[in-house]
Formats: structure tokens, C-alpha cells, sequence
């Protein structure tokens, strides 16, 4: 191994990158706008607040003190739905995914339960929704909660059971901390498998691994450059969706010893992989072929961008085979939870198979004009 | 026939040399010898097995048998010495498509550990101008040009050439000829694939043809062309009908071309004279008059074919 050959090898990648425009947009760029985009849809603020449109069809003082209390904790905006349509049909005209509907008898029905303390009336609130719409099943979930507390305080009794949140979390946990080490370990696995497999490909179809085998490289040199070069790229990358987590979506993570430590493997792990794979690479064009078809699945079913939890169970046992679950657990590990153990554990067995793929990929690749 | 002590004159020694993939054997027991300091063509039509045996010269394939010396050197125990001593320009060279010519020579001079003086190996092989052209926008001669120079950034002793100019136009052929005519009057030995005999012919000292893995023949362009060649060719425009008759007289047979002119095969300079005097003498008109004289392409063309006939006939293949 020789340091002077290796830095020759890493000046020569670097500038090759610097000066390809694409390879910089989607190694750099393209994270953090999957930050960005997914942290701005999916991050939900502090405190939900919705529109609720309510067509009061009692127009009475019970009524009035009815909105007064759906609108006590600011979960709900109340609009106004003219008595005369018919809600369904109002709701379909203006795209509205829910209509509450006070009936016209509310104010009898109300004097009667509570005035008259008859057990046996109640109001039924017909709310007309789209069972199609996503976001429904949150504001009918916070309609219900406010519903019981109304019902619960009419009761004049304090409830029995009553439930007292407690986090197993110091800071508070939102998607976006969850999102960040999942796309942290996405950039650099699709960079180092990618590269790893493009290069490799490329060498060999333009003949410059011919010309290569007639200089003093060695086969250690080239692979200690690669690693190098995919090292200062990750870093890079790393860096760049961390600068702009903070500053756009304020994330609470844990940036300590384990991060370097954690991209250093999973370059070595996706390095191997892409030296393996190199073979059925028969030209540089189908190169991204085959980088593809290990990527997506890997992507998709490793937790990036959800937890595998919420997969069926026999994908979830797949996914504890692919190398990415570890390094994504791993890292949420460190940077989430801060749990030094688990991050221990997860970081070895994906180091574990690190060594084992660069191992099998160092011994696979031909550094000759054979190859 | 074995060299335990290396000649020290020698650049190359390749002994008894065999190469198999598989079923096919691309080189079939080859041995020849580079002296210090010659161009040394190596020809041979496509798929004869020059490549694959100059690739094993180089250190990049193995060979499946044989021995080769370089520098003194057996290749397959001294690999890495021999790499320092040699430079190679492979077939169909490339380069990283984003370095500049600059930064190309600068990157394998850095490789070799050398201090090589990356504008004077520019002006060499003319590539001044094209110091910061990207290695991707340089046309095919300008890119086998630099292959050249990347070749030389250790300042070898021993240059390998593979096909320097296959699918370049006149001009860059020439061009990169004029390169390999400075580097022979440095003194460089020089091992140069070709199958264009007018390259082989006009820069080589010495040539070896294979054909079907075997060498059919080796020596300089003249003594191939002497041993190997036919007659010299007199071609005669006459329209005569006493012309033909007149030369038949003198003991030689003329035949008539495709565009009625009359060739006839002579040995030397003395019978064209000799029946040049004659027709004027007998006062018979020539339209036009062509000397050729036998060339490495018809000897190339005669040893290449023989050696598939053979092949047709059983022999060796």
C-alpha cells in the first residue's frame, strides 16, 4: 500500500466528481430536498388546529354554548354551514372531509337530560365524512375527545380512570428526527454502492483497468482510495442534511462519536456490496440497473422511510436481513435515543456483515487486464 | 531453445509462449526475441493473438505457458519491478473522461513516483494546446496521443504500443507516427502492434508476423520482403498488338489487366530496362509506364494466407 498512490487515486475521484455536475446534485442535493419535502409534509406542528365546518340546525342558546365548548381547547375552527343544504351534498360541493351536524331538536333534548335530569335522552351529532380522506380519522379522533369531555363534565363527576402520558424519550420525537437518520444512511448507502459499481463497471468497459494493470497501483491501493473517496462524500452529505435539519426543522439529535463511527461502516458494508455486484454489471450503462434493482427494495423495506413495524410481519422479518435495518436502527439508536448498548449492538452486526461483504467483494475483483 | 543468462542486449525474450481461453489456443508456442534500442513491430490480422501476447509482455494477462523476459526480468516473478521499467500504451487507451490532459500526465506520473516533466511530454506528443481540453472532448488521436504520453511519464526504456492508430484518419496517423520517430531517435526500444503494414514498413527495424498464434515469420521489412515476396511488377499502357509478343521473346510472360494494359513479372531493375530499350527500339508506342516493387503488405497478405491454408489443410490452429 502506498499513501502517495492512494492520494493520487482520491485527488483524481474528487476532481472527477467536482467537475460532474449530476453526481454532485444527487449525492448533495438530492437528501436534503427528501429532508426538506417529507420533513414539511409529514412534520405535524406543536398544537393541531383544524377547520370544522357545523351546520347548527337548532340556532339556540344551547347550541351557541356547544360551540363555545368544541372550540374551548383551539383544536377546531368552527365555519358555519347554512341550515337550508343538505350537509352530504355540501360537503361534496365544497371538498370538505367532515360536517358536524347539530339537530334541531338540540335545545329540547338538552333541557330535558339536563334540566329535567332524565338519564335516558341523549343527543345524537351526526358528523357526514369522507372515508377516503386521510386526514379525517385525526379530526374525527379530536372531535371524539372533545365530545367525551363535554359529556364527562355535564356528568359533574371527575372520570375514574384517567390516562398521564410519560415518554420514553427525554425530548420530545417527531417524524422529522425519526426521518433524518434514515435518509443520512440512504444518501450514503445509494453513493457508495453506486460509485463502487459505476467506477468498477466504467474501469473495465473503457479500458482503463488495462491501462491501470501496467502502472504500480495495487489492488489495495485502489480499494483503500475507494473507501477514502466514499468516506469524504458521506461526511459531506452527512453534514449538508444535518446543517439543514437543524436550521429548518430545529431536530433534537444526538451528533456524538457513534455517527463517524457508523458511516464508516456502512461505507465498507456498501462498497463490498458494490464490488460484488460489479459482475453482472457487464457494461457501465446497465451498471445503474443492477445498482437500482438492490437499492429501491433495500430503501423501502429497511425502515427509511417508515418504521418497519408497520410492515406485515413476514417482511419485517426480511427486512432484519438487509444490512441497511441495522445501520438505520443503529443510527436512530444514537441519534434518537442516545442508547449507547443498542447502538453497540446494532453498529456490530452491521459491521459484522461489513467486513464479511468487502472481504468477499476484495477477493471477487480482478485488478488485471482479465478482469 | 532456453536463455538462463539474459542477454543483456535484449529487451524482450519471449520463449516457447502459450495462451489458452478455454478451447481456443490464441497463442500457440511463440518465441522471439526485442533487441535494445528497435522498433519492433508485431503484426498480425485480428484475433491472430498479437494482442494477447503483447498483454502478456505487458504483465496484464498470464500466460498459460512459456517465458517472458523483460529487461532481464521473468514478468511473472517481477511484476511490479517490471511495471517501473516499461511504459504501455494498451488498446483502445482511455482515460478519465473529467481530467484534463494536464492532470492525466500529472496523475500517472504521481502513480509512478515520478518527476516527469509534464510539458515536455505534451510538447512530444503535440498536446500543448490541449493542456486543459477534458480527456472526454479529445478526438480519437489526441486521445492515443496522450496515451503515449502517459506512457512515457516514467521515462521507460522499453515502450509498448497497441495499435496506436487504429481508427485515426491520415493526419492523426501521421501525426502519432511523427511521435514514435521522436521516441526511437531518443533511443527508446519500442514494441509496436500494428496490423498497417505502411506503419510497420516505415517505422519498424524489425517485424514479426503471427497468424493463428504461431510467428510465421521474423526480420527486418527488407529481408521479409526479399525472402517472401514476388517478382517486381512492370505494368505497360500499349495498345500494340506487337507489344505482347515482342516481350515473350525476351523469356518473359506478360499478362493483360483489367484495363488491357500488359504486367509483367520481372526480378530487377535490369529487365524493366531491358524491355523498356527493346519497345523503343522496335518503335512501339507506351501510354504508361508503372514500377512496383514488392512490399510488406503482399508479404503479410502471402504468410497470412498460407497460414490459413494450412489451417484448411489440418495444420496448426
Amino acid at each position: 500500500m502506498t499513501p502517495r498512490i492512494i492520494a493520487a487515486n482520491l485527488v483524481v475521484r474528487l476532481r472527477s466528481f467536482y467537475r460532474e455536475k449530476s453526481a454532485m446534485f444527487f449525492t448533495f442535493a438530492f437528501p436534503v430536498i427528501l429532508v426538506l419535502v417529507f420533513g414539511t409534509i409529514f412534520t405535524r406542528p406543536e398544537h393541531l388546529d383544524f377547520d370544522l365546518p357545523v351546520q347548527d340546525l337548532s340556532r339556540s342558546a344551547a347550541s351557541a354554548r356547544l360551540l363555545d365548548a368544541l372550540t374551548t381547547d383551539h383544536t377546531f375552527r368552527i365555519t358555519p354551514v347554512p341550515a337550508g343544504v343538505d350537509a352530504a351534498q355540501y360537503a361534496r360541493e365544497h371538498k370538505l372531509n367532515l360536517v358536524l351536524v347539530i339537530p334541531e331538536d338540540f335545545a329540547v333534548r338538552e333541557a330535558k337530560r339536563v334540566g329535567a335530569r332524565d338519564p335516558g335522552v341523549s343527543v345524537p351529532l351526526t358528523y357526514v365524512h369522507d372515508p377516503s380522506s386521510t386526514s379525517v380519522s385525526t379530526k374525527i379522533q379530536a372531535l371524539d375527545a372533545i365530545v367525551a369531555a363535554i359529556n364527562q363534565k355535564m356528568t359533574g363527576t371527575p372520570p375514574f380512570i384517567t390516562l398521564v402520558p410519560a415518554s420514553i424519550l427525554a425530548e420530545r420525537y417527531r417524524f422529522i428526527e425519526f426521518f433524518v437518520p434514515g435518509i443520512i444512511a440512504m444518501a450514503i448507502m445509494t453513493s457508495s454502492l453506486g460509485n463502487a459499481l459505476n467506477m468498477n463497471a466504467e474501469l473495465r468497459q473503457k479500458g482503463i483497468l488495462r491501462k491501470l494493470a501496467t502502472t504500480p497501483i495495487t489492488r489495495t491501493d485502489w480499494l483503500v482510495s475507494s473507501i477514502l473517496y466514499q468516506i469524504a462524500l458521506s461526511v459531506v452529505s452527512t453534514v449538508a442534511i444535518l446543517i439543514v435539519s437543524y436550521a429548518v426543522f430545529d431536530v433534537r439529535l444526538h451528533v456524538g462519536f457513534w455517527l463517524p463511527i457508523i458511516v464508516v461502516v456502512e461505507v465498507i458494508a456498501f462498497v463490498g456490496i458494490g464490488m460484488l455486484l460489479t459482475p453482472l454489471a457487464q457494461e457501465a450503462e446497465s451498471a445503474s440497473a443492477v445498482g437500482n434493482a438492490f437499492l429501491f427494495p433495500m430503501m423501502f423495506l429497511s425502515g427509511t422511510f417508515f418504521p418497519v413495524e408497520m410492515m406485515p410481519a413476514f417482511l419485517q422479518s426480511f427486512a432484519k436481513l438487509l444490512p441497511l435495518y441495522y445501520v438505520n436502527e443503529a443510527l436512530r439508536a444514537a441519534m434518537i435515543f442516545a442508547d449507547g448498548p443498542a447502538t453497540l449492538r446494532l453498529t456490530g452486526v452491521a459491521a459484522g456483515f461489513a467486513a464479511i461483504v468487502f472481504l468477499a467483494g476484495t477477493l471477487k475483483t480482478r485488478w488485471d487486464g482479465e478482469a | 531453445m532456453r536463455h538462463d543468462i539474459p542477454n543483456p542486449d535484449h529487451a524482450i525474450v519471449v520463449e516457447q509462449l502459450s495462451k489458452r481461453y478455454g478451447a481456443l489456443l490464441a497463442v500457440d508456442n511463440v518465441s522471439f526475441t526485442v533487441a535494445k534500442g528497435e522498433l519492433f513491430a508485431f503484426l498480425g490480422p485480428n484475433g491472430a493473438g498479437k494482442s494477447t501476447t503483447a498483454e502478456i509482455i505487458e504483465t496484464i494477462r498470464a500466460p498459460t505457458s512459456g517465458k517472458v523476459t523483460v529487461l532481464g526480468m521473468d514478468v511473472a516473478r517481477s511484476k511490479a519491478k517490471v511495471v517501473r521499467r516499461i511504459g504501455v500504451l494498451p488498446q483502445g487507451f482511455s482515460s478519465f473522461d473529467r481530467l484534463t490532459v494536464r492532470e492525466s500526465l500529472s496523475y500517472f506520473a504521481q502513480v509512478f513516483g515520478s518527476d516527469a516533466d509534464v510539458d515536455a511530454l505534451m510538447d512530444l506528443t503535440h498536446l500543448r494546446s490541449k493542456a486543459n481540453a477534458l480527456f472526454n472532448t479529445l478526438s480519437g488521436g489526441l486521445k492515443q496521443r496522450l496515451g503515449i504520453a502517459a506512457a512515457l511519464v516514467n521515462d521507460p526504456e522499453l515502450v509498448f504500443l497497441d495499435e496506436p492508430t487504429t481508427g485515426l484518419d491520415p493526419h492523426a496517423r501521421r501525426a502519432v507516427w511523427e511521435v514514435l520517430k521522436g521516441l526511437k531517435e531518443r533511443g527508446k526500444t519500442i514494441f509496436l502492434t500494428t496490423h498497417y503494414m505502411e506503419e510497420a514498413e516505415l517505422l519498424a527495424d524489425t517485424v514479426a508476423i503471427i497468424a493463428k498464434g504461431r510467428i510465421v515469420a521474423t526480420g527486418s521489412p527488407a529481408r521479409l520482403t526479399e525472402q517472401h515476396a514476388d517478382h517486381m511488377r512492370l505494368t505497360l499502357g500499349s495498345s500494340d498488338a506487337a507489344t505482347p509478343a515482342l516481350i515473350r521473346k525476351m523469356g518473359f510472360e506478360p499478362t493483360r489487366t483489367s484495363d488491357e494494359s500488359l504486367c509483367v513479372k520481372v526480378d530487377d531493375a535490369d529487365d524493366v530496362r531491358a524491355i523498356l530499350g527493346e519497345i523503343e527500339r522496335a518503335g512501339l508506342s507506351l501510354r504508361n509506364i508503372d514500377v512496383r516493387r514488392p512490399n510488406l503488405e503482399e508479404v503479410f497478405l502471402k504468410l497470412t494466407d498460407e497460414s490459413r491454408t494450412d489451417v484448411a489443410k489440418g495444420g496448426p490452429g
